[in-house]
């Protein structure tokens, strides 16, 4: 019966194991959604290791452990497999090192089943074998290192082969503790013979933390040996006074140890410092979370953005690229491992194997536990391992030592176990397992579902970047559907270019490590097919791709014939020149001096931003301007030539807008707010849509920037304006002052004024077609950040000509 | 389309680690449901004890259970009308292929051929068991279990015969 389960159990196992295989070659298909790719196939090589080995080992133990547990061995095999299909995902030369410990620690178990059926040797040389073992650690005291050149120096190392001696120090210790509490029935507290062992735990424990700055595995250390003495001698006030000493031990570490320190803010606060010190955890959360339900699928999420994800960090990487299902499926694997170690400890017919049985269950549950609780902030992080499955040559070597002590220990026959008088210890700590565990699937759910969506659109999720490298973004037009700004290049390479660069204040960009500004970030929704596509259609591409749908076109009111002319015109000076439309509100030229180039933002963006003539702003949204005397023809409408107080004044400002931020699809400023005619700012783009409303009968339009979005349903499809057009002067007194302001020789209105606050100077130019126009009514507003009245006279008077020539 | 066929694979592998763990509590429940089997088929050989109260002829009783209490209290399996019988005094209980027997801390204690147990002590045929003044003599049985009894017909006749 015993091989038969085994054998079904390994062959879900490999039939798990080949999908998820099938699954990471066929990534990169998936991302790049196309057929036309580089198949990832590397990982078979590991995927037909664990194979072969699992195989012999399968047989070499119904061979010589018949009445072994059954689970046990599966269960460590597909958690080694799917650690390790994770880690040739993540990094195959990595991958390969870890097919090949994975040989090692299969041909240990192998050798050892067949060979080392007997543990007695284990208690009769317990002291041998914990002082080689600390002998080792101390070794890395000395002559420590680290693979990845920069941590904690835990590794020995000889000719590019790293080993951890504090990962089968564990185990050592476990044995010791085991034998040496064996032979002490009815083990008292405070009492001299528990002196020798709490004086090596406790001593090695300081020597880690201090010295090794390895907080992880000193933990573990002290968790077995409180589990030690609790299954020795069942008093539960050995729980209570561990829990206050370890929690009084992490008090004066976060006062006194930095490293404690560190890890403790970054757990009750790591939303303060989300680039520093709790990068890895926000990290980690936002990769389950990025997982959602049912995972991206093997090689199609973005774990490697997780910090050391191949081994401290392999629980989120798994949780990205299986979700929930997977992370939950997982838990219980690890749950039936630890429900099984505490089954074969009770069944142990003696003290010693029923001791060892349940100090590797506790080492390999502790160790689970706090890994995956520190990956999904339920506890503080300790850099420590997931048994089976996290990368590293000690760690699964020890994991696969402690599975041939549980296979050989549960191989009893026909004895009977050893009398119990206290079952209390395995019960508590059986229960204490589940809890945990189920807390960790609990969490899982949180951070992948209830608060899912929140972490994902934090401004740090990188993951937005990457998929515009693989989704094509929508195109910006001009209302002649002229590209402005496009993408360009193959799926994978995703790149934005942008045509009429002089535009860059007003498109804006989109960039990976510079974010988004201007028409770019406020059409970003429609750009990135977020708004404007079926809820449906999103849905699909957000389960089957994990990205959004293509994203649409949108099409904006500028004309770039005139837009260029615009730009000729002003171009070395700064300031700004807007043209709309003064019956529907459409913006036909904007202007913004001097600009920059977005298709070279990867060299200069640090010094634009620093930039003293500010490029990034759009003037004509965001600048405010001392308004001077820039609205006198639409006062005198207002007013013709009566006296009328400041109040007046203040109070017809108000009507045209003045206050108040215009709404348009675009980065505006906040509206200047004062009672002081004197210090009265306004931005170029207000004094436009109050310029339209001396151009247009009287009426304040809502200014629109972005006019269509062609959706794959309906083809182009009308945005509608923010705002309501709103009557402010009567059409009879509009028309009239407007004629009363038509130069001499010219066929539009125009006035010119100089507004000035302290140092700040500025020259306003309002103008518009006559009331009796018979084309599209237009109004012109142009702000020079000088005092050059004549030069702006010239560009209007130029600009309208070319205008009105077309 | 590569995406679909993946999502189909992803369902799949879901599928896959939930058959392993499905597998795993089937044979779960069925090794719980083979334990118990085992345990309620086990032979338990019976035992024959001859009661004796002092001077008086004796009772035989039969038992065929894994524990057998002896006590002055009449919940025990044998009731003994004894002033010097503890109220639950020792009891017979078969584990390891063995009967054994073992003295529940009785005031007069218990002995096993004259001689005071203090340990549970395995016991065979012919054995004489003394609780304060009375005498309980074994007898096991070697083969004791009673096959079901059979109803005669063709139904029930041997293959080999056919």
């Amino acid at each position: 019966m015993n091989d038969q389960n085994q054998s079904r159990l390994l062959q879900w196992a490999a039939f798990f194991l080949f999908l998820q295989s099938v699954i990471l070659t066929l990534a990169p298909a998936v991302r790049e959604r196309t057929w036309d790719v580089d198949y990832r196939i590397a990982h078979w090589f590991g995927l037909l290791a664990w194979g072969v080995f699992t195989f012999l080992a399968h047989r070499v133990l119904n061979k010589y452990l018949p009445e072994r547990d059954p689970y046990i061995f599966p269960v460590a095999a597909l958690l080694s497999g799917w650690g390790l299909l994770s880690i040739w995902r993540l990094d195959e030369s990595f991958g390969i090192r870890q097919t090949a410990w994975l040989g090692v620690s299969l041909i240990v178990l192998i050798a050892s089943a067949r060979f080392l059926k007997n543990l007695t040797f284990l208690k009769n040389y317990k002291y041998i074998f914990l002082t080689s073992g600390l002998l080792i650690t101390a070794l890395t005291l000395l002559f420590g290192t680290n693979p990845m050149g920069i941590g904690p120096r835990l590794w020995l190392g000889v000719g590019g082969i790293y080993f951890q001696p504090s990962e089968p120090l564990k185990i050592l210790l476990v044995i010791y503790l085991s034998a040496y509490l064996a032979d002490r029935a009815n083990i008292r507290l405070l009492s001299i013979p528990l002196l020798i062992p709490t004086l090596i735990v406790t001593g090695l424990a300081l020597l880690l933390l201090v010295v090794q700055r390895d907080l992880g595995t000193a933990s573990i250390f002290i968790f077995l040996f409180t589990i030690f003495l609790f299954i020795a001698s069942g008093k539960r006030r050995l729980l209570f006074g561990t829990g206050a000493f370890l929690l009084t031990a992490l008090l004066l570490g976060y006062f006194f140890i930095d490293i404690i320190h560190i890890r403790v803010v970054g757990w009750l606060n790591p939303w303060d410092d989300p680039s520093g010190n709790s990068y890895q955890i926000i990290q980690s959360l936002l990769a389950v979370a990025n997982g959602g339900t049912l995972g991206r699928g093997l090689g199609i999420g973005s774990p490697l953005l997780v910090p050391v994800a191949i081994s401290d960090f392999i629980f989120s990487a798994i949780a990205e690229e299986t979700g929930l299902i997977g992370t939950v499926g997982l838990i219980c694997l690890i749950w039936l491992i630890l429900a099984r170690g505490m089954i074969i400890a009770l069944r142990a017919p003696d003290n010693f194997r029923r001791y060892l049985a349940a100090g590797i269950t506790a080492y390999l549950g502790v160790q689970s536990l706090l890994i995956i609780g520190g990956n999904l902030r339920l506890l503080p992080l300790t850099g420590v391992t997931l048994p089976f499955v996290s990368y590293g040559g000690s760690s699964l070597l020890t994991s696969f030592i402690a599975l041939y002590l549980l296979l050989v220990i549960s191989n009893v026959e026909d004895a009977e176990p050893a009398p119990l008088q206290n079952p209390h210890p395995y019960t508590i700590l059986a229960g204490i397992f589940a809890l945990g565990l189920a807390a960790c699937a609990l969490t899982s759910a949180w951070w992948a579902i209830a608060r899912g969506d929140d972490l994902l659109a934090r401004t740090d999720n990188p993951r937005r970047a990457i998929a515009d490298r693989f989704v094509l973004r929508g195109e910006i037009v001009d209302n002649n559907n002229q590209p402005i700004s496009i993408t360009t290049g193959e799926s994978g390479s995703y790149t934005r270019e942008y045509l009429y660069p002089e535009l860059a204040p007003v498109t804006g960009y989109t960039h990976p490590v510079y974010g988004q500004a201007g028409l770019e970030a406020s059409l970003d929704d429609y750009l990135r097919g977020l708004q404007g596509n079926p809820t449906s259609l999103i849905l699909w591409n957000q389960l089957i791709y994990g990205t959004p749908p293509p994203g649409l076109d949108v099409r904006l009111s500028l004309d770039l014939s005139l837009q260029s002319a615009a730009d000729n015109l002003l171009s070395e000076h700064r300031g700004t020149i807007l043209l709309m439309n003064a019956e529907t509100g459409e913006v036909l030229v904007m202007a913004s001096h001097p600009t920059y180039d977005p298709n070279k933002l990867d060299e200069e963006g640090d010094s634009l931003s620093q930039d003293k003539d500010s490029p990034l702003i759009n003037r004509a949204t965001q600048g405010l301007y001392p308004l001077g005397d820039a609205l006198l023809p639409l006062i005198k409408a207002q007013f013709g030539d009566d006296s009328f107080s400041d109040a007046e004044l203040l109070g017809f400002y108000d009507e045209l807008g003045i206050f108040r931020s215009p709404l348009i699809t675009l980065p505006v400023a906040e509206a200047f707010q004062t009672d002081d005619i004197a210090d009265l700012r306004a931005s170029p783009l207000q004094v436009a849509l109050a310029t339209a409303a001396l151009t247009y009968q009287g009426i304040l339009p809502a200014p629109r920037i972005a006019t269509a979005v062609n959706t794959l349903e309906q083809g182009w499809v009308v945005l509608p304006a923010l705002d309501q057009p709103k009557e402010v002067i009567q059409t009879q007194a509009a028309e009239e002052a407007a004629l009363s302001f038509i130069q001499e020789g010219e066929v539009f209105w125009s006035h010119i004024a100089v507004g000035r606050i302290n140092q700040t100077t500025v020259t306003w130019l309002t103008a518009g077609t006559p009331p009796n126009w018979q084309g599209a009514p237009l109004t012109l507003v142009m702000a020079l950040e000088e005092n050059n009245p004549s030069l702006v006279e010239q560009i209007g008077s130029q600009l309208f000509n070319t205008l009105l020539s077309k | 389309m590569s995406g679909v066929l993946v999502l189909a694979l992803r369902l799949l592998t879901a599928l896959a680690l939930y058959g392993f763990l499905g597998w795993a509590l089937v044979f779960l429940y069925r090794e719980i449901y083979r334990q118990g089997t085992i345990l309620t088929t086990r032979r338990i050989p019976g035992i024959s004890i001859m009661i004796r109260y002092a001077g008086k002829p004796g009772t035989l009783r039969y038992f065929n259970q894994a524990e057998i209490t002896i006590g002055r209290d009449p919940g025990c399996d044998i009731p003994l009308q004894d002033d010097t019988i503890s109220a639950r005094h020792a009891h017979l209980t078969y584990h390891h292929n063995q009967w054994w027997l073992e003295d529940l801390a009785s005031t007069n204690g218990t002995q096993l051929n004259d001689t005071p147990i203090t340990l549970p002590t395995v016991i065979t045929s012919k054995d004489e068991i003394r609780c304060g003044s009375v005498v309980l003599a074994i007898s096991l049985s070697e083969n004791v279990i009673i096959e079901p009894t059979q109803r005669l017909g063709k139904k029930n006749q041997p293959k080999s015969q056919q």
